[in-house]
């Protein structure tokens, strides 16, 4: 299987996954932002051009499944993509405590972000709870690791 | 690597146009018709998921179910198992019930007492001599103390006791070397005629062989024989009561001209791999009116002495 078959596997088979565990597989109303976790774990290994156009129609899938803002998810995470993309530059990220370290950073910038953009284009802070905002961040760094161990046992071959 | 970021900056530049355009216009026509359009063909991504969801969401249970019909599928052949065990076991009660109830019919020659009792052990390589019955000593039974069984509803005598135990006792079978029975024999239409105790026609000694048949010697050289006759006990018998069946001709051999007897093999009536229960005849207890007329006649014999006295 090339490597493009497994990527289009990996964006078609992530959507079905966070679907799922939006959900039937939330714990208290909490569950990971898998599509997010990808994203970065793809930017970091493949480039921000992958990572972005996968990303954004991650995104655009998050934003027709939710019934608020259309494209806030799309712009977060080609953001995301992009934002680790350029990073990966500086830093090396292929490791798998950056890639955790990184999970959690971004999850709560994309958290605000969200916010922020309810704010500009709803004029209301679309506020995730703290319960997510407290518990999302290190529940993402856990499938960040899994992400890893899949990624690197299944896709590292093609590479 | 310039051109590819280059690109990304392109593909960055366009998204974020496209993105901002999809939420400036919230509301707009096409950004609803693109919604409605994605939604549309991201549809089957939710529909089959939730199908895909459900059916392995139902994993569980049916896993659940799966064991606990396992489980109860074992418990039931074991109860199926014990069922069929308990069936052949009312089965085999049921036919010793019948045998049982057909034997109580089953009344002892005058003067004795009847005992049943269960054939406990046969020797194998004794088998046609000997048997061990569950009753003894503590029963009643006695030395010498006939033994019969139960044959088509009649009774057929089938040894003697020669040992006796506290518990249990020894049969010594007709069949056996050292048995030897007075007998007579008469011809089957002989004895329906004349009812249950046919005239004796032709008296003879029935000894065994150690083998399934018996021999009857010393008949009469002119008796007429033939097979199919029947045997039964003479009232000659030291051991047995009178007229009770003990088998048939099944052989009647040539005369032999040294001899002054005839001989014949019978068959008899009852098989000693067949024997289940046993009846033995102990001697009956002494009614209250038979002591009193014991008691009587010794009166009498005093009385006489006493008149003879002077």
């Amino acid at each position: 299987m090339s490597q493009y078959a497994r990527l289009l596997t990996v964006f078609l088979v992530a959507m079905v996954g966070q679907w799922w565990w939006s959900s039937h597989g939330a714990i208290y109303g909490v569950a990971p932002q898998l599509l997010l976790v990808l994203t970065i774990a793809v930017a970091a290994r493949q480039g921000p051009l992958c990572a972005m156009v996968m990303g954004f129609f991650w995104g655009l899938f998050l934003d027709v499944m939710a019934a608020r803002l259309v494209g806030a998810n799309a712009l977060a995470l080609t953001l995301a993509a992009y934002g680790t993309g350029s990073m990966r530059r500086q830093v090396d990220l292929l490791g798998l405590a950056p890639q955790c370290l990184m999970v959690a950073s971004l999850t709560l910038v994309y958290f605000m972000f969200m916010g922020l953009m309810g704010l500009v284009f709803l004029h209301s802070f679309m506020w995730v709870g703290w319960m997510s905002f407290l518990v999302d961040p290190f529940y993402n760094s856990f499938v960040a690791l899994l992400v890893y161990v899949l990624w690197e046992s299944w896709m590292e071959p093609a590479r | 690597m310039h051109r590819e970021a280059r690109a990304a900056n392109y593909v960055f530049v366009s998204f974020l146009i496209i993105s901002l355009t999809l939420l400036s216009l919230p509301l707009a026509g096409p950004v609803r018709a693109f919604k409605a359009c994605a939604t549309y063909l991201l549809n089957p991504f939710a529909y089959y998921g939730d199908k895909g969801f459900e059916r392995f969401a139902s994993i569980p249970s049916r896993l659940r179910e799966l064991i606990s019909a396992d489980m109860d599928n074992r418990s039931m052949q074991e109860r199926v198992k014990q069922d069929q065990w308990i069936r052949a076991e009312a089965e085999s009660l049921r036919t010793e019930n019948a045998r049982l109830r057909a034997a109580l019919g089953l009344k002892a020659p005058g003067g004795r007492a009847a005992l049943w009792a269960h054939v406990l052990e046969r020797d194998p390589l004794r088998w046609y001599r000997s048997i061990t019955v569950d009753a003894g000593s503590e029963q009643g039974v006695s030395l010498n103390s006939p033994v019969l069984g139960n044959a088509g509803g009649g009774l057929v005598a089938i040894g003697r006791i020669t040992e006796g135990r506290t518990k249990t006792a020894v049969v010594l079978l007709a069949t056996d070397e050292l048995s030897s029975v007075a007998a007579y024999l008469v011809s089957p239409a002989t004895a329906t005629e004349s009812g249950s105790a046919p005239p004796p026609s032709f008296e003879g000694l029935l000894q065994g062989q150690g083998k399934a048949r018996l021999r009857m010697n010393y008949l009469s050289p002119d008796a007429e024989v033939h097979k199919g006759d029947l045997v039964f006990t003479s009232p000659t018998s030291a051991t047995f009561p009178p007229d009770v069946l003990l088998g048939k001709v099944a052989e009647v051999f040539a005369l032999d001209p040294f001899l002054a007897f005839q001989s014949v093999e019978i068959q008899p009536a009852l098989e000693a791999s067949r024997l289940k229960e046993v009846m033995i005849l102990k001697q009956a207890p002494p009614t209250a009116a038979r002591v009193a007329e014991m008691v009587g006649a010794a009166s009498a014999e005093d009385a006489g002495d006493e008149e003879a006295a002077p």
